[in-house]
């Protein structure tokens, strides 16, 4: 006469996370809802629980978060009374699992050699049961949640049933197909979801539906953004424009002719500086050069005792003249369009001459003196 | 005490060693010597890190900057609020070399003696809270403190009101930008703002492209990563740090080189006449002017940047054969034409900027091609 464990009590901890695979090894004990799984009402009674002690335990291995407890005391077993499978549960997945489960969690547990106690209550955790389970693992290396998973994703018309195609899915898969889609579980939701928008795609009159659609809308959103561009962009353009544009005069007097006529030749005025203006005296002529270095855009200085214009920003070097001759700079300076009205040299800001571009001997941008 | 006012009089000891000092920071020697401090310590790694040979280093440094801090000049360009964080970089800059290297070193001995890697074993996972959270919370109370401390005791670099006609002399970048506006005075903005930083970051991004050597995955080695860890080296520690360090302390008023120990003389005199290739050819080799009238249709200044474009070209086309030949047989086969034509190809950009750094400090060579008519200048 040997002792077995029978499960007297069964409780489900926080943390489910409505896999189903509890209801599928013990559809009788578990039911699984919309948000968590519960005991069904019957299953409370140990009288209930204890016949079913296997599949309770398979389905606290099987939990993948292990939320599953019970209770157990040791009973006498009486041969043959086993306990036996609901048919419901069984699929050809589960069947050797659940089969072999009790058989392995049983000595496992109790060593063959029972001492003859009266029946003592054991408080087992689930995680404590897994143990025995470990050689079922290592068998078909798969962990057994992903193996219950499986099971029930086959059973419940999951992806495995819907390949099976129509004639060997079991009437349990049958009737779910009936189902509408909000009755389902989770997983056959999905899959119900899948099919649905695979029928769809297919349907060659959506394709066209779907084309025109997205002809209308595009030619509607284009012909949106082209009259709010046409009505609304010309006044948005004016809006970025200020509405006062303080700029000086580009023209520049810079005083009467014959200070730079008595300037010995090669010397430099900065008088105008801050108006971005070198008078400068060349042998017959009087010009006036723009202050911006051309390499990056610096003010250099003026280096009297150099006699050259150095910028401090990358050592850029120019002659009196405006030509470059040291450091990076590219070109030589520019020149300002320069003439006299009244004896008054007027330089013209707004008019530029470049010496790499032959301009420097065009009328204007010098004065013959 | 006598002895000391001897060595720091004017034209003492002291004078002299700052003299020499100075004539060794123009800037073909401070190149040559960084590469040549670079190439030593990638040398004797194993030796040169060594913790007592490397504190010994660190102190040397420390003890030259106290030292050199008697020098009012000195001084004055350490300790602008700008420069500070230069310094700390330069410290910085060595501690982390040290540091990777070393691992690199001990881990190089232990590959030879066939013993497990330090990294061996290690595991990389920490725990957020709290290992992760409180390493985080002490590196931000320690970084605000040292803000603080900073903030306190360094005053702002604020200067006047901006006058658009008016630049500061010199005028200088923030310091992480000294490199790029170094770059600068040797290439047009096209090229040292964009092409060249262009290169900098599409090089990075195709460095696991190109680099097919799985070895130095997850452990320090240099020995195992020789080439691509030199090349970073190169383009990191000279074409990077050490622009920064010299735009930093040398380069003064009117964007001339000044020593460490110098005045900032804004009248000190410097020629630096500029030197065409095109002249150094024509006028100087051939002994002739280029042809002023344009060849069918090709304009006279393509026939007179003839002798650069062709070195250009050689330069590019047969440099990486040349390279091939010499050094990357190995490479070559390892990771085929594609590869090899882009990795040598970025090779030879970075090797052209100490080139035409060089070649502007010795011949004032201004372009070697300078097509200005085009904006193309190299």
């Amino acid at each position: 006469m040997a002792q077995k464990e029978r499960i007297t009590k069964v409780w489900i901890e926080e943390g489910c996370i409505v896999c189903d695979a509890c209801e599928t090894a013990a559809p009788t004990v578990f039911e699984v809802t919309d948000d968590t799984c519960i005991i069904r009402p019957e299953a409370l009674n140990p009288d209930f629980t204890k016949p079913l002690t296997a599949e309770i335990v398979e389905a606290a291995e099987e939990c993948p978060t292990d939320v599953i407890k019970y209770d157990v005391v040791l009973e006498d077993a009486p041969e043959g009374a086993d306990a036996p499978t609901p048919p419901a549960a069984k699929s050809t997945a589960s069947a050797d699992a659940a089969g072999e489960a009790p058989a392995k969690a049983a000595p496992a547990k109790s060593p063959e050699a029972p001492a003859p106690k009266p029946a003592e209550p054991v408080t087992a955790a689930a995680t404590a049961a897994k143990a025995p389970g470990k050689s079922d693992e290592a068998a078909d290396g798969l962990d057994p949640g992903i193996q219950a998973l499986l099971r029930a994703a086959t059973q419940r018309g999951g992806n495995v049933g819907i390949l099976k195609k129509a004639a060997t899915v079991p009437e349990s898969v049958q009737s779910i197909k009936r189902k509408p889609a909000r009755d389902l579980p989770p997983d056959a939701k999905q899959a119900r979801v899948i099919q649905e928008a695979k029928k769809r795609s297919k349907d060659p009159d959506k394709d066209r539906r779907a084309l025109l659609n997205t002809a209308a809308l595009t030619v509607g959103w284009s012909a949106f953004g082209v009259s709010v561009g046409v009505s609304c962009g010309p006044a948005f353009a004016r809006f970025m424009m200020p509405n006062v544009l303080e700029e000086p005069d580009p023209r520049v007097r810079v005083g009467k002719i014959g200070k730079y006529v008595e300037m010995e030749p090669g010397d430099v005025n900065e008088d105008y500086k801050p108006q971005g203006i070198w008078m400068i005296r060349e042998e017959s002529r009087i010009a006036a050069l723009s202050i911006i270095c051309t390499h990056l855009g610096c003010i250099p200085n003026w280096l009297k005792n150099d006699r050259k214009f150095k910028c401090p920003c990358h050592g850029s070097g120019y002659r009196p003249d405006g030509i470059n001759f040291e450091g990076p700079t590219p070109r030589p300076l520019e020149r300002f369009k320069i003439f006299v009205e009244d004896g008054i040299v007027i330089v013209d800001k707004s008019n530029k001459y470049q010496y790499e571009l032959g301009q420097w001997d065009m009328l204007g941008s010098y004065l013959e003196v | 005490m006598h002895t000391i006012h001897a060595v720091l009089a004017e034209g003492g000891a002291a004078d002299a060693v700052k003299n020499a000092i100075n004539a060794l920071s123009g800037p073909a020697s401070i190149l040559f010597i960084s590469i040549a401090a670079l190439t030593g310590f990638l040398i004797w790694y194993r030796q040169l890190t060594k913790p007592v040979v490397a504190a010994g280093v660190g102190a040397a440094a420390v003890l030259f900057f106290a030292a050199s801090a008697l020098d009012s000049n000195f001084v004055k360009i350490i300790t602008k609020p700008d420069n500070v964080p230069i310094v700390m970089m330069m410290f910085a800059v060595g501690f982390f070399l040290w540091l990777a290297f070393r691992q690199a070193a001990i881990n190089d001995e232990r590959m030879e003696r066939g013993e497990p890697l330090i990294e061996a074993g290690a595991d990389d996972k920490v725990l957020v809270w709290p290992d992760l959270v409180y390493s985080e919370l002490i590196a931000l109370i320690l970084c605000t403190a040292g803000l603080v401390v900073w903030a306190i005791i360094l005053r702002a670099p604020l200067e006047q009101p901006a006058d658009p006609n008016v630049a500061p002399n010199p005028a200088k970048a923030p310091w992480y930008f000294l490199g790029l506006q170094e770059l600068l005075v040797y290439f047009d903005p096209w090229l040292a703002g964009v092409v060249l930083p262009g290169l900098i970051v599409v090089g990075l991004i195709a460095i696991p492209y190109m680099d097919k050597n799985p070895r130095g995955n997850g452990y320090y080695t240099f020995k195992e990563r020789r080439f691509a860890i030199t090349t970073f080296m190169f383009g990191f520690v000279i074409l990077w740090i050490m622009l920064i360090v010299v735009g930093t302390f040398l380069r003064g008023p009117n964007w001339n080189f000044f020593g460490p120990y110098e005045y900032w003389d804004h009248n000190r005199p410097a020629a630096l006449l500029n030197v065409e290739f095109h002249d150094l050819v024509w006028v100087g080799f051939l002994g002739r002017l280029w042809p002023e009238a344009d060849v069918g249709f090709i304009p006279a200044f393509l026939i007179r940047e003839l002798p650069g474009i062709l070195l250009l070209a050689a330069f590019f086309v047969l440099g990486p054969l040349v390279l091939k030949v010499l050094f990357f047989q190995k490479i070559y086969r390892e990771i085929g034409f594609i590869r090899y034509g882009v990795l040598s190809m970025l090779l030879l950009v970075m090797l052209l900027i100490p080139i035409k750094m060089i070649l502007r400090w010795t011949l004032n060579l201004h372009y070697i091609v300078g097509i200005t008519e085009w904006f193309f200048n190299v």
